[in-house]
């Protein structure tokens, strides 16, 4: 599904490449977490994913970039449309204003896909079940609060069925309670395996609930690749500006104090901790 | 809060039931014969006649009648100051001091207060009796291009969110201690630390909203759908083009009349 070779990006009089040599491949129906402290390049990468790096950028791009089959640096953003979703941290910049409700907001990318009337209204009111949005329908996306504006960006997205969903720190600008629904809805996504899925977070504890893969960008480089409990587990986290979670940080203070013996897997969920624990 | 359609007065009436263009091409044709045919009061007479009726059939009549009254007043009153007493010569009617009111002045401003009257009003009549989501989709049908549709729909519901962000600056900038009130220097000097954050965040708004239009396939070419359905009927078509033509007719013969005598003498 996504095929990075070789990917270097400068930004327009950057003297630093905000990805550096990167290779990636992701294969269809995976949940791809990118994690990394602030600056890592997780929103650059998330920009060449949906190819507005470098066709709305600009800057200087090298190496091999495609993704669903589409050549990204070659193709033109009308055509990658279809093709990638993206979702970003501020949910109300991504309403359009062009449309006066939820439902018919969903509506607006089909709309431009010219899907037709039928097909288009029992698509919606599938997205609008699946992201617990169907009582608000009728309501003005602008009346909403930010978590149910950023379910919506998502539904908007999901409703084109691009064959790559790509989520730049959906949950950043919301409050615990709008983070929470969020990620309810991200957990049911990663669960159908319908859609490859890439999601930048910071937010280590979620990110090791539903991901298949995580990967830690630093400097605009892989620096660690591979199961949610192997990386996030890892003691390297630290050095690249990250934090463990927390049942990571509770495990390895009880190792330090010589309450656990066992250093072989360390906890990331609250479940595993549990477990560990016992 | 619920959906705000602008300036859009909800009710169930008949003309907000007519499909845009139908009431467009109405308004159009009114306006024709109002700017076109000769006669101070003409405007007057079409309002009457063409804008009343309708707008009371359309329960919003006395909106029209506040809303037109307040934009054209103060047109109106310079019209009034400016053509009446300064049209070069004339009847004089009345003199007041060095200044003469002088009768071909006074009606060249009456007629021009109409006219700007007819105009109002028409813009007012079709925006309140018609969603303005439905009336870019009609737009766009008639081949107005997309772009044009996306700035009059957002335009409408991001400048009240917009203002909404200038109260907040506003209310954290004096949370700091900024003084806002007060003399006009105190107020010019307050409005930098307002009007920068705001245009700063703006520019990060306006690349992002660009961003997730583009992903929302807003760019790309080909045939479009609508969830919103337009209701038309075979006599609405019919008559859009009769009261196109008429418009046409009113303008044409207009300009054959204007020109005419001199051709033939
Ligand atoms: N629009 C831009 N123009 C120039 N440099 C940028 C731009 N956006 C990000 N950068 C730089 O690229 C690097 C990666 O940033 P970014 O991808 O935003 O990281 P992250 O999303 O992980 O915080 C940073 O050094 C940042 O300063
Ligand atoms: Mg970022």
């Amino acid at each position: 599904m996504i095929h990075l070779r070789d990917v270097t990006y400068f930004y327009p009089r950057a003297t630093v490449p905000a990805l550096a040599g990167l290779s990636l491949d992701v294969p269809a129906g995976q949940f791809c977490a990118v994690i990394g402290a602030n600056g890592a390049g997780k929103s650059t990468l998330c920009y060449t994913l949906a190819g507005f790096v470098p066709h709305f950028y600009r800057g200087k791009l090298t190496g091999q970039v495609e993704v669903a089959g589409v050549d990204v640096p070659a193709a033109s953003l009308a055509a990658i449309a279809g093709q990638v979703g993206l979702v970003f941290a501020n949910p109300f910049n991504q309403i359009t204003g062009a449309r006066f409700t939820v439902r018919e907001e969903i509506a607006f990318g089909l709309e431009n896909l010219g899907v037709p009337l039928d097909e288009m209204r029992a698509r919606i009111d599938d997205i609008l079940s699946f992201a617990k949005l169907t009582e608000l329908a009728e309501r003005s996306p602008f009346a909403l609060s930010g978590g149910q504006q950023q379910r919506l960006a998502i539904a908007s997205v999901l409703v084109m069925r691009p064959p790559l969903v790509v989520l730049d720190e959906p949950t950043s600008q919301l409050d615990p309670i709008g983070s929470k629904e969020v990620f309810a809805v991200l957990r049911d996504l990663a669960a159908t395996d319908e859609a490859t899925v890439v999601l930048a977070e910071q937010k280590l504890e979620w990110v090791a609930v539903f991901a298949d893969r995580v990967i830690v960008l630093h400097e605009g480089r892989i620096v660690a690749d591979g199961p949610p409990g192997d990386v996030l587990a890892s003691g390297d986290l630290t050095q690249y500006g990250l934090q463990p979670t927390r049942y990571t940080q509770a495990a390895r203070a009880a190792l330090a104090a010589g309450l656990r013996r066992d250093s072989a897997e360390l906890p990331v969920t609250l479940e595993e901790a549990v477990e560990y624990f016992k | 809060m619920t959906v705000n359609y602008g300036l859009y007065v909800p009710k169930q009436s008949g003309i907000h039931s007519l499909h845009p263009l139908t009431k467009l091409a109405y308004l159009g044709f009114c306006l024709a014969v109002s700017w076109v045919i000769p006669g101070t009061w003409t405007p007057y007479l079409v309002f009457l006649l063409g804008i009343v009726p309708l707008s009371a059939l359309g329960q919003v009549l006395p909106n029209i009648l506040s809303g037109a009254f307040k934009a054209v007043l103060p047109f109106a009153i310079s019209l009034f100051v400016v053509q009446g007493f300064f049209w070069p010569e004339g009847t004089v009617l009345q003199q007041i001091g060095p200044f003469s009111l002088k009768e071909e002045g006074l009606f060249f401003a009456i007629r021009g207060a109409g006219r700007i009257l007819m105009a109002v009003s028409t813009f007012l009549l079709l925006s309140y009796t018609t969603r303005p989501d439905e009336l870019t989709l009609a737009l766009g049908q008639l081949g107005v291009p997309n772009s044009i549709a996306y700035v009059i729909l957002s335009t409408l519901q991001i400048i009240p969110r917009f203002q909404t962000k200038a109260t907040t600056i506003l209310d954290a900038q004096r949370s700091r201690g900024l003084e806002t009130e007060g003399s006009l220097r105190v107020r010019a000097r307050a409005l930098l630390p307002l009007v920068l954050p705001l245009l700063l965040s703006s520019i990060v708004d306006i690349e992002e909203r660009a961003i997730a239009l583009e992903v929302r396939a807003f760019g790309r070419q080909g045939p479009k759908t609508s969830l919103l359905v337009l209701h038309d009927t075979p006599w609405q078509r019919l008559l859009r083009w009769l009261l196109l033509l008429a418009a046409l007719g009113v303008i044409v013969w207009r300009i054959y009349a204007a020109l005419a005598p001199r051709f033939l003498s």
